[in-house]
């Protein structure tokens, strides 16, 4: 199977200039699918062109503060702290914490290839590049198993 | 006769080669002033020209003690890089900043006094920079947790590292490279520079009252936060550290006895460094290397080839000259000309090549005062001592006057702007300014009372 066989289409996406608090916001009402929970990551796109994508971690990422993140002090921290921290970040622009060197797949790509990435570089999606380098789709971690689910059972089970 | 007569000795002639020295050095050290190309670059490759075109041999520039790499200041530097690489995955630097910060209550201001002192006597110990990058992460934590603004802190701690680093001679470059050069022991710092420095300590602590205290107020109940942190945990790994202890107790003790035993300092901190290597057990020395600061210490190397050539080709000794005719021979004048020329220089240009270039310029001076005096009675005359105190308190102390002026600063900055709180040029300015002038003017009247008053 190759990667534009089991994509999914991108319905929502994020600009650079999107705030932090609005892209939270953004993440929660969306549907993928037919899920009922909001999505765990969006990709950014700056006029239409790729620009960075962001999840759940690099949202966490930018709430941790800087010398956290550099030392081992996460004991001295105290309840509350995040959710202040929280607050603190909540207008920073997207294009400040998302993820720029995004890793992306071609239409064609086999699945091994994706199924190698996304354990290379601990990822949960990856957006799918047209030619022109355009993003026609997202391919999730749960849909390649899917795929492995169904190279070692039929679809009643059995096998 | 020893090496630094023979070099003092030797006539100059301004030929290609004083042009071709001067102009490497000059633009050297303008790009590395510009910032326009990493320092570090610009040394290794303006040594790499002082050798490729003559002006040094590579033996010279390797091997010899005078026109050379300071391998005394090298090893030193290394060595002291690999002991604290060592010992700070063993939270003992987390351990003192958090039980500082409950020493204070959570009184911001007894917190950034306790900061300030604590930041003083590591940086006397440790390089500077270190001791800003261990302590600087807990200021942030701390700031955050009382709801304060952390760059009074922050500058305070830049500005106490500086201060502080001036105590010893392994506490800032500027003293590793004077006393590698003037052959100066520990205690000689200990016994001339540190009382200048509690006098000045005190001063600035009282200044750090006057420019901070009234701006700092913190909700009783954030103070809580504080008072519950445990400093215990701060330690990730209590037999390093013992051991880290252990070593680091040996080097200062040997620092204090270097000189009697007739070692250098580097030997010291060497053996301390390899001490600690072999107890820590490590079978991958590999990442404790790799974490030394290689940039610094290319720097150093490139430097000291860069200066090995202009000393050479007789540019130092030309620029000596041109000091003792403002000065006429005057020591005392000698002495505040250096101590201010050097703070004012040291506030906007590394005071690490400034003092790689005054070192022999201040050798080639005192030649030509005594010519007939040689070795450590020349090195140390009692007129010329107040000259080396004097250019290590003022390139010491200088750095404090702008954001650029010591690397400390520098670091500092970049890591408030990590944390979201911009210092701009001139708000650092703002406070380290006034303490520089203020610090240094102590020390001109320390110098000028002990030295030439009461003569001690």
């Amino acid at each position: 199977m190759k990667a534009k066989e089991i994509m999914e289409p991108v319905k929502e996406t994020l600009t650079p200039k999107t705030t932090l608090k609005d892209a939270v916001n953004r993440m929660r009402i969306a549907r993928r699918g037919k899920g009922w929970a909001g999505v765990k990551g969006m990709i950014v796109l700056d006029n239409g062109n790729l620009a960075g994508i962001v999840s759940i971690k690099d949202i966490l990422r930018a709430i941790i503060p800087s010398y956290l993140a550099l030392t081992e002090l996460g004991e001295f921290t105290w309840d509350g702290m995040l959710e202040e921290m929280a607050k603190k970040v909540a207008d920073k622009k997207i294009e400040e914490i998302m993820t720029r060197d995004v890793i992306t797949v071609s239409e064609d790509a086999p699945l091994m290839e994706c199924a190698d990435l996304v354990v290379k570089h601990s990822l949960q999606r990856i957006p799918v590049l047209d030619k022109d380098k355009k993003v026609v789709g997202m391919i999730y971690i749960r849909d390649m198993y899917q795929a492995i689910v169904q190279a070692l059972f039929d679809k009643e089970g059995k096998r | 006769m020893t090496p630094e007569a023979a070099t003092a000795s030797q006539p100059f002639v301004m030929g290609a080669s004083f042009w071709t020295a001067t102009i490497i050095f000059l633009l050297a050290y303008a790009l590395i002033i510009s910032e326009k190309v990493h320092k570090t670059v610009v040394a290794i490759f303006a040594a790499a020209l002082m050798i490729v075109l003559k002006i040094l041999e590579q033996k010279e520039a390797f091997h010899s003690e005078v026109l050379g790499i300071d391998w005394n200041v090298i090893f030193l530097l290394l060595s002291m890089m690999i002991i604290i690489n060592l010992m700070k995955p063993t939270g003992f630097f987390e351990y003192i900043a958090i039980k500082s910060a409950k020493l204070g209550k959570g009184e911001p201001m007894r917190i950034m006094t306790i900061f300030a002192i604590v930041t003083a006597i590591l940086s006397a110990f440790l390089d500077n920079v270190t001791t800003v990058l261990l302590l600087a992460p807990v200021t942030l934590l701390i700031a955050d947790a009382l709801e304060v603004d952390p760059i009074p802190f922050l500058i305070a701690e830049a500005l106490a590292s500086n201060i502080g680093g001036t105590a010893t001679l392994i506490g800032d470059p500027p003293n590793i490279m004077i006393a590698s050069k003037a052959h100066f022991d520990f205690m000689d710092f200990i016994y001339n520079l540190t009382p200048a420095i509690i006098v000045v300590m005190a001063a600035f602590l009282f200044i750090l009252k006057i420019m901070f205290g009234k701006k700092l107020h913190v909700r009783p109940e954030l103070k809580q936060r504080i008072l519950e942190m445990d400093e215990r945990d701060a330690i990730k790994d209590p037999i390093m550290l013992k051991k880290s202890l252990f070593v680091l107790s040996i080097v200062i003790i040997g620092f204090v006895l270097h000189g009697t035993f007739n070692y250098e300092p580097a030997t010291v901190a060497l053996f301390g460094a390899g001490l600690l290597l072999l107890l820590s057990g490590t079978h991958e020395p590999h990442h404790v290397l790799a974490e030394i600061e290689w940039p610094t210490i290319f720097f150093f190397m490139g430097l000291f080839i860069i200066i090995g050539g202009v000393v050479k080709v007789g540019l130092i000794k030309w620029m000596s000259i041109e000091v003792l005719a403002i000065t006429h021979g005057n020591m005392f004048a000698t002495s505040m000309l250096m101590m201010w020329f050097s703070a004012v220089a040291s506030a906007f240009v590394d005071n690490i090549p400034y003092v790689a270039t005054m070192n022999p310029l201040i050798i080639d001076m005192a030649h030509q005062i005594w010519p007939h005096l040689q070795g450590l009675k020349l090195l140390h005359n009692p007129e010329l001592m107040p000259v080396w105190w004097s250019l290590s308190l003022g390139a010491c102390l200088g750095g404090n006057g702008t954001a650029i002026g010591a690397s400390a600063n520098v670091i500092v900055i970049g890591l408030a702007e990590r944390a979201g709180k911009k210092i701009s040029f001139i708000r650092f300015m703002a406070y380290g300014m006034p303490v520089m002038m203020l610090t240094v003017l102590i020390s001109t009247i320390y110098i000028w009372l002990r030295y030439y008053i009461l003569k001690i």
